[in-house]
Parts: structure tokens; C-alpha cells; sequence
């Protein structure tokens, strides 16, 4: 599984160069407050491992990793470990980020926000991914980015909704509990979905033909 | 003679195309050719026996095991090189070197990197950036670099020039000196096969039409080329198919010595590979 989960890696090296200037650029723009650098955790994560699936797709990679041994079980845990190690490493890398910017801007880190923040967009990144894999793995690349579409935006949907016509003083108490224990319950809600999304993904690729 | 591979009524149902109850054998230290049109059903039957398809009937044995239920077991004593290009085109070759290790547990690294000198293949290169046939030298040297037992290879050598075909030919015959590796290759160039196979199945239809020995069928095989009436004296029994040509008849027989015997037709030719297959899907009965 090491070996598929480095030609993941190998894969998306030519793409670092790229994240790098924007990472610069954007760091820049955080500085003067123009941005906040946290949005920019999902987009590398998702724009990388989306490039891996392109080019598994295009180069019918997935026939071939089948004749390998413990291929066609692998395949679906190395893209998951990748995808993980991409979201920690980019975490990491903007959290010194953002910990260098609030240094220049005010001459203090303030460590709670910022891990705190980051600590979100884990989360958040992880169950983007989460919800994108199954629908990839089912449908392909090329006809997932319709459905990949529709979730996000349904999530979005949803949430808006949800603010706008949902009277959350009547979950109070859930508000308080989740305020007081989301240290604990969203990385156990995280491990939970992530283990959902990978059986469901590695149910369809054990069956799928190529 | 062990069997390294073993294919038992092997069917698979498509919408518009059917696998039907192919059957053949290949033994260890044998190279067997399979041979047969486009869409004939030969890139179908090597996707079915390394489970790059998975429901079907039949049963396919491997090293004398399952090939459903010892999947990994046998995974790791095979090498594949498949009929479209399959490595991403990001990676360099030094990139599958480096994968590749941490997949096969007798992985040769510097036996990869031996290869890739002999056949002048940059380490550093993006796949994208390499010729049609450079890749499949590449993907050639993957399937090579582990020692496996066992080489399936479709259309693995069509798209190399003469001299790189030579030179791939001669290792597949190295390959199989010592008599535990065995190789089975889908071509359309049937002179290669002609040269280096033991065995020759043509499939065509999805059936088999026939499963020998390339000697068998290039020494027994032959084609009467006779006149109209001397083809009329011909029994139906014993030719395979015939084709009418502007001057003659090309009759496909089976058995050269005993039509020689029956008949006072001496105008017969040997056969190549080509010939049976263009008369076994174009003759008439």
C-alpha cells in the first residue's frame, strides 16, 4: 500500500511549485487583512487529490492496479491515507503560516484562535473529502463533478436554510454540550464518517470492472 | 506437463458481445500466443484472468490456485502489460521504480535501472514526454522487474519499431529458459508469434476457434490452391474453410500428409499464422 500511496505523492509533486506562489501571494494578502488563510486548506487538499483522480482516470490506472497484488484493496486505502497526509501537511504548513503572519501584524500569536480555526478546517476539509470519494469511486471523475456539485452545494443549501428558518435557542442545550465537548465529539464524529466514507468507497471499487 | 495457467469454461456476457465457454491450458516454460480480430474477445479473457473483470463463469486456475480465491497470492508472481497505456502520465520512470518497490516484496530495482539503460529510457523524464513506444518499453521493463512466474502481456509489443521488438522478443525467450516462467501474449503480429511461440489459441467471436501447437499448425496446416472442379472433388469433411480467389480456390486443410494421400492435388502451400486466420474468419464452408 506504501508504494500506491507514494505514486499519489509523486503524482501531485509538479503541483507544489504552483501552491507555493499562491500559498506566497495569499500570505501576503492574509498579512494586509485583505484574506483569511484558512479557506485555502480545502482548496489545496481537494485540488490535489482531484488531480491524482484525473490522472488515474485518464491513464486507466484503475485496470492496472487491479493485476497488482493487494491491488484492488489498497487502492481505495492509499487514496484515503494520501488525502490525510495532504490535509495534516497542509495544515501544518499554514498554521506556521498564520502563526508568522500574527506575529508581524501584532507582535503576539494568539495560539487558541489559530489552532482553533485550523482545528475546523481539518475537520471540515476531511469531511468535504468524505462526501466527494464515494460518489467519485461510483460514478468516475468525469461525471462526479456533477454530483460532487450537487452535495456541496446541498450542504450549502442546507445550512443556509437552516439559519435562516430554524430557531436554534430551542437546541440550546445541544449548542452548550457541543461548545463544551467538540474537542472530543468532532474528532470522533470525523473518524466515524471518514470510516463510513471508506467502506462505502471500497464496497463500489472491489465490485466496479474496468 | 504442469499447467501454469488453466482457463475452464470461461463465459462473460455483455450487451452487445459474448465470452462463450473458452477453454485452453498453457504449460510451464511455454509462451502462448493468442490471436484473433479485433474485438474478438482476447483483451476480454485477459481481463477476466487477472480479475480486471470479476463476474463471470468459469473457473481460472493460476499456479494451480483459484484465481478468485488466492488473488494476492498469485498477483505477486505476475507481470502485466496491458493493451492501453496505463502508468499516469505525471510520473517519470524513476517515480515507478520508487512505487513499485514498496508494492512487489522481490521488487529489482537495479534490475529496473539496468533495463531502462539497455533500452535507452531516461529515468527522469514525465511519462507524457516519451514516445508510444518508449512507454511500452517501459511498461514492459515493470512487468519484467519483480521475476515473476507468469507474463500476460496484450498487444505488448505492437506498438515497438523492428529493432526494439527484437530486443524485447529475445528477453520474453530468456524469460522462459528456465522452464518455470511461462508467457501469454496477445499480438496481431503474427510473424513474431511464429517465432517464438509454443502454443497459438485463436479466438474469434468470443469463441475458440482453435487451441495447438504453433508447429502443429504450421507444419500440418496447409492451403490447396486448386481449380474449380479439382475443388469440387474435395469432401466437406476434409477442409476447414475455402475462399474463391479471381483464378483459383485457397482451401484451408488440416492435415497436410493425409489430404496428400486422398487426393492428387499437389499445389499445397504452407500456411503462416495470417493465412488461417484470414481463412478461418473469411472462408466459406
Amino acid at each position: 500500500m506504501l508504494g500506491l500511496i507514494k505514486k499519489d505523492l509523486f503524482m501531485i509533486k509538479d503541483s507544489i511549485k504552483f501552491l507555493i506562489i499562491i500559498l506566497l501571494i495569499y500570505s501576503i494578502l492574509a498579512y494586509q487583512n485583505k484574506i483569511d488563510l484558512s479557506f485555502l486548506l480545502p482548496f489545496i487538499s481537494v485540488v490535489l487529490m482531484m488531480t491524482t483522480f484525473n490522472y488515474d482516470s485518464y491513464n486507466k490506472w484503475d485496470a492496472y492496479v487491479t493485476t497488482l497484488p493487494m491491488g484492488r484493496k489498497n487502492s481505495v486505502k492509499a487514496k484515503y491515507l494520501a488525502t490525510l497526509f495532504i490535509i495534516a501537511i497542509s495544515t501544518i504548513i499554514i498554521t506556521i503560516l498564520s502563526f508568522a503572519i500574527d506575529y508581524f501584524q501584532t507582535n503576539t500569536i494568539d495560539y487558541k484562535t489559530i489552532l482553533t480555526t485550523m482545528f475546523l478546517c481539518f475537520f471540515s476539509t476531511s469531511i468535504i473529502e468524505s462526501f466527494m470519494y464515494p460518489v467519485i469511486y461510483k460514478f468516475g471523475i468525469e461525471k462526479a463533478r456533477i454530483g460532487i456539485f450537487i452535495v456541496v452545494f446541498s450542504i450549502a443549501f442546507i445550512g443556509e436554510f437552516a439559519t435562516k428558518h430554524l430557531n436554534f435557542s430551542s437546541f440550546n442545550k445541544i449548542y452548550v454540550f457541543l461548545n463544551n465537548y467538540w474537542i472530543v465529539i468532532l474528532p470522533i464524529l470525523l473518524i466515524l464518517i471518514l470510516y463510513i466514507s471508506y467502506k462505502i468507497s471500497e464496497k463500489i471499487y472491489l465490485k466496479k470492472e474496468f | 506437463m504442469d499447467n501454469i495457467l488453466e482457463v475452464n469454461n470461461l463465459y462473460k456476457k455483455y450487451d452487445s458481445f459474448e465470452l462463450k465457454n473458452i477453454s485452453f491450458s498453457l504449460p510451464k516454460g511455454m509462451i502462448m500466443g493468442l490471436i484473433g480480430e479485433n474485438g474478438a474477445g482476447k483483451t476480454t479473457t485477459i481481463k477476466a484472468i487477472l480479475n480486471i473483470i470479476n463476474k463471470y463463469e468459469g473457473e481460472i486456475k493460476i499456479f494451480n490456485l483459484d484465481n478468485n480465491k488466492n488473488e494476492d497470492k498469485i498477483k505477486k508472481d505476475i507481470g502485466v502489460v496491458l493493451d492501453d497505456m496505463f502508468f499516469p502520465e505525471i510520473l517519470t520512470p524513476n517515480d515507478i521504480n520508487n512505487s513499485m518497490k514498496s508494492i512487489y516484496k522481490n521488487w529489482d530495482f537495479n534490475m529496473f535501472n539496468d533495463y531502462l539503460k539497455k533500452f535507452s529510457l531516461p529515468s527522469n523524464k514525465q511519462i507524457k514526454k516519451l514516445s508510444k513506444g518508449m512507454r511500452k518499453k517501459l511498461e514492459i521493463i515493470t512487468a519484467l522487474s519483480h521475476h515473476p512466474k507468469l507474463l500476460i502481456l496484450d498487444e505488448a509489443t505492437s506498438s515497438l519499431d523492428p529493432i526494439a521488438r527484437r530486443e524485447v522478443l529475445d528477453i520474453f525467450q530468456e524469460f522462459i529458459q528456465n522452464e518455470e516462467c511461462s508467457i501469454l501474449i496477445s499480438s496481431h503480429i503474427t510473424t513474431d508469434l511464429e517465432h517464438f511461440a509454443d502454443y497459438i489459441t485463436f479466438i474469434n467471436d468470443g469463441k475458440i476457434l482453435l487451441s495447438k501447437t504453433c508447429d502443429e499448425l504450421l507444419e500440418q496446416y496447409g492451403i490447396v490452391k486448386c481449380t474449380k472442379n479439382e475443388f469440387k472433388k474435395i469432401d466437406k469433411k476434409d477442409y476447414l474453410k475455402y475462399q474463391k480467389t479471381k483464378y483459383e480456390y485457397q482451401v484451408l486443410i488440416e492435415n497436410k500428409k493425409e489430404f496428400r494421400k486422398k487426393y492428387n492435388i499437389n499445389n499445397i502451400d504452407r500456411t503462416t499464422l495470417e493465412d488461417i486466420m484470414i481463412l478461418m474468419i473469411k472462408g466459406e464452408k
